[in-house]
């Protein structure tokens, strides 16, 4: 243990000497950490914004086994769910549910004029969209009936056509945007209008899916039991945060993938810069390791102490590369596929950043070990 | 020519060091070539798609129907080939998952003239002849094990007028689409079979397909369409094929950023890690570079010397790493259906391969130039 400290110290104290072979290690692990964690940002950052929002007592119902587009419930069945126990009512004593209608709607990005495709929400409670962290910031809301809708401010930000009194065309007829109301911290934009409204104009019979609100969570069970029960309803009830991840899972899963894919390529290049500049740190200390193994330094204590300096070295890069990823892309707005989001860069990237540079630092660092510990002795030493 | 030992000495004096530049160079340029490739393969395909197909839809958004009535007016326009109505709707076979776009064509005259279908004559032939027959892309015909013959009910949420939602089809053919901008399952069906069963909105179109007889003439005939129906009760825009896969494109949002980032952080670590090496061999041949400059080399043939072995492996190297990208680039690609890996990126990487060699070589190749001759060698 002494001489795994000593060899380590000497070899950092020489560091200095060796500076390009150092730095080639501290960019290549940089680079890499700093894209991998700015990529898989994006997804934390997706995550966090869809799941930010949802309570931990809202609950969501949809046609068993069918995906948003294609669920449909009936409005018979809607009349039965709100009936079911557990349900929270509103101050006039009301259920507390919501049934939605998703219809293609598009918008045009204020400046570039890009096209955007979005869902039109339709909904028939607009109270329930509308309870807290949700509020109206301007204007009123829609009257059921009218072709009148309302939008989050995000929309007004990031579109154009959303200002209070716009006109907007929905299936040749002119709907008119009459509040704006803003959705706690979410970037997306969400237009909201009159379910039924949006229903008989699409030709639709039935819902896409079916908000809830329990009194408590733990409600949940008795809820889904009742529901269960009733042969007349074929849906099935997910807590929201559950359906949130499962809408996002197919788009999160491509921006994981696309993450994991260049940064894995990236970490190949980048170790093998750290192989064959540990390489050339431990053939220019040929004659100084050839001394300490003479004078009975063990293989062991050389091989450990290489390994923990390539580590070391990979680790100011990771330190660096995260940094970086946090004061460049903390933070910034994109809109990849119609969704808007804040990429997020959280410690638990950082960690992930941080334990592939070490990864990266010990495999690079095994070979250039066992040649530092193998170094012949009387050889080395003749050598000039 | 009588350098070429020397170089290819040169470059295996330590083959281990060798190898690993190699390596790290080739890596480097299959992610290069498949995020470059990846960005002008979709480039390519926006440029490719027909500028000469018109698509004429609602003003206000893409998603609301138009008047079938409009199809005469749309015809009288001069320039105008060929105008398909044409209704659009989605489905499903057995489960949800299993999806199709169903294009539901009024197959008169010319009608394929306004699509980029390539369908077989005996096909098309079998096609016009029946009401309920379909035609189904080769992809979907595979992936859903369809045959000629087959009778498929497809699920959907348009209802018919009896209120069932399915629509059944018998399939009388495969077709394929060089457009690479939608989806790769489609079915075709007749306008008039969707038209008069569906309930609800009889007498509409999704959109117009619009041929012209001269490609010029394209713009200037979307232009006079839409000044046709302009402050009527149903404007329209009409946009080419190429229009709207640009959009689509843009959909995909920042891609060019991101792309540009990655590469260049890419291009970066690299940079910095062939100098580095670059460097440090030329530092350890100090005395053999001083005895080459002793049995009479110049300057300059020293310098070079070292440029051009920095440039043959690195080129190398690259073309390892191009050439790895366009084997997998098929799969990288499949987010974007039909893309193939362009040669123009090929030969940028190429390029970029060698001034990475250029420019990390040019400290060490100078240096080795300046070398004197008697320093180098008392130092040894």
């Amino acid at each position: 243990m002494r001489q795994f400290l000593a060899l380590l110290r000497m070899s950092l104290e020489g560091e200095g000497a060796r500076l390009g072979s150092v730095l080639t290690i501290v960019v290549g692990v940089t680079c890499t950490v700093a894209v991998l964690i700015s990529m898989l940002a994006m997804g934390t950052g997706a995550h966090r914004q869809a799941v930010g929002d949802v309570q931990d007592d809202e609950f969501v119902v949809q046609a068993k086994g069918s995906q948003i587009m294609q669920s449909e419930i009936s409005r018979e069945e809607m009349v039965a769910l709100r009936d079911l126990p557990g349900i929270a009512r509103d101050k006039d004593g009301e259920p507390q549910v919501d049934g939605l209608v998703l219809v293609p709607f598009e918008g045009h990005r204020r400046g570039t004029g890009r096209r955007v495709f979005f869902p039109l929400l339709g909904s028939s409670n607009s109270q329930f969209e509308l309870r807290p962290p949700a509020r109206l910031t301007e204007g009123r809301l829609f009257r059921p009936g009218l072709h009148e809708l309302i939008a989050t401010n995000a929309c007004v930000r990031q579109f154009e056509g959303f200002e209070l009194g716009a006109k907007r065309e929905v299936r040749g007829a002119a709907w008119t945007v009459v509040g704006h109301y803003d959705q706690g911290q979410s970037l997306q934009c969400i237009v909201l209008s009159d379910a039924e409204t949006l229903m008989s104009l699409f030709g639709r019979n039935g819902y896409n899916r079916i908000s809830v609100r329990l009194d408590r969570p733990s409600d949940f069970g008795t809820f889904n039991r009742a529901l269960e029960a009733n042969p007349a309803l074929k849906l099935e009830a997910k807590p929201a945060r559950e359906q949130v991840e499962s809408d996002m899972k197919q788009f999160n899963g491509l921006l994981n993938f696309v993450s994991y894919f260049i940064g894995s390529i990236m970490a190949v290049g980048a170790t093998l810069g750290a192989v064959n500049s540990l390489y050339s740190i431990v053939d220019s200390r040929r004659r100084e390791l050839a001394t300490l193994r003479a004078i009975g330094f063990g293989s062991a204590a050389i091989v450990a102490a290489t390994l923990v300096e390539s580590v070391l070295l990979a680790l100011p890069g990771a330190l660096l590369g995260a940094a970086l990823a946090w004061l460049l892309f903390h933070g910034m707005a994109i809109a990849p596929f119609g969704f808007t989001f804040r990429l997020d860069v959280t410690p638990r990237l950082a960690e992930i950043g941080i334990t592939w540079a070490l990864v990266m630092g010990f495999i690079g660092g095994l070979l250039p070990a066992l040649r530092a510990a193998r170094v012949p002795v009387t050889t080395a030493l003749r050598a000039t | 020519m009588k350098y070429l030992p020397l170089i290819w000495s040169g470059i295996w004096r330590k083959p281990g060091r060798t190898v690993l530049i190699f390596l790290q160079v080739a890596v480097a340029f299959v992610l290069f070539g498949v995020l470059q490739g990846l960005k002008t393969g979709i480039e390519h395909a926006v440029a490719e798609a027909r500028a000469d197909l018109l698509l004429v839809h609602g003003r206000e958004t893409f998603f609301a129907p138009i008047p079938l009535g409009l199809l005469g007016q749309i015809r009288a326009v001069p320039g105008v080939k060929v105008v398909v109505p044409v209704g659009l709707f989605g489905a499903w076979y057995q489960k949800p998952e299993q999806g199709a776009i169903i294009v539901a064509v009024s197959t008169e005259g010319d009608w394929t003239d306004a699509f980029t279908f390539n369908i077989a004559p005996q096909y098309l032939a079998a096609f016009n002849k029946n009401r309920t027959a379909a035609l189904v892309t080769e992809y979907a015909a595979q992936k859903y094990h369809w045959k000629i013959g087959d009778h498929i009910p497809m699920i959907s949420k348009t209802p018919q007028k009896d209120g069932s939602t399915t629509w059944a089809f018998d399939i009388v053919g495969t077709f394929t689409d060089s457009d690479v901008a939608v989806g790769r399952y489609k079915i075709l069906m007749h306008f008039a079979y969707f038209d008069e069963g569906r309930a609800a909105g009889t007498g509409s179109v999704d959109h117009f397909n619009v041929a012209v007889t001269d490609p010029r003439l394209a713009v200037p005939v979307a232009d006079a369409i839409d000044r046709r129906f302009a402050n009527s009760s149903h404007e329209t825009k009409t946009e080419s094929l190429r229009e709207l896969a640009q959009a689509q494109v843009q959909q995909i949002g920042d891609l060019d950023f991101l792309i540009r980032a990655v590469v260049s952080a890419v291009l970066a670590a690299l940079l910095f890690a062939t100098a580095t090496m670059m460097m440090q061999s030329v530092r350890e041949r100090t005395p053999e570079l001083a005895v080459l400059k002793t049995i009479g080399f110049t300057d300059r043939a020293v310098f070079f010397l070292v440029l051009v072995e920095a440039v043959v492996v690195c080129v190398a190297a690259g073309a390892c790493g191009l050439a790895l990208a366009t084997v997998v680039f098929p799969f990288a690609g499949r987010f974007v259906y039909g893309l193939a890996m362009p040669k123009v990126t090929v030969a940028i990487g190429l390029a970029l391969a060698a001034a990475v060699a250029l420019v990390s070589a040019a400290l060490p190749a100078a240096r080795a130039a300046r070398l004197r001759v008697v320093t180098a060698l008392a130092e040894r």
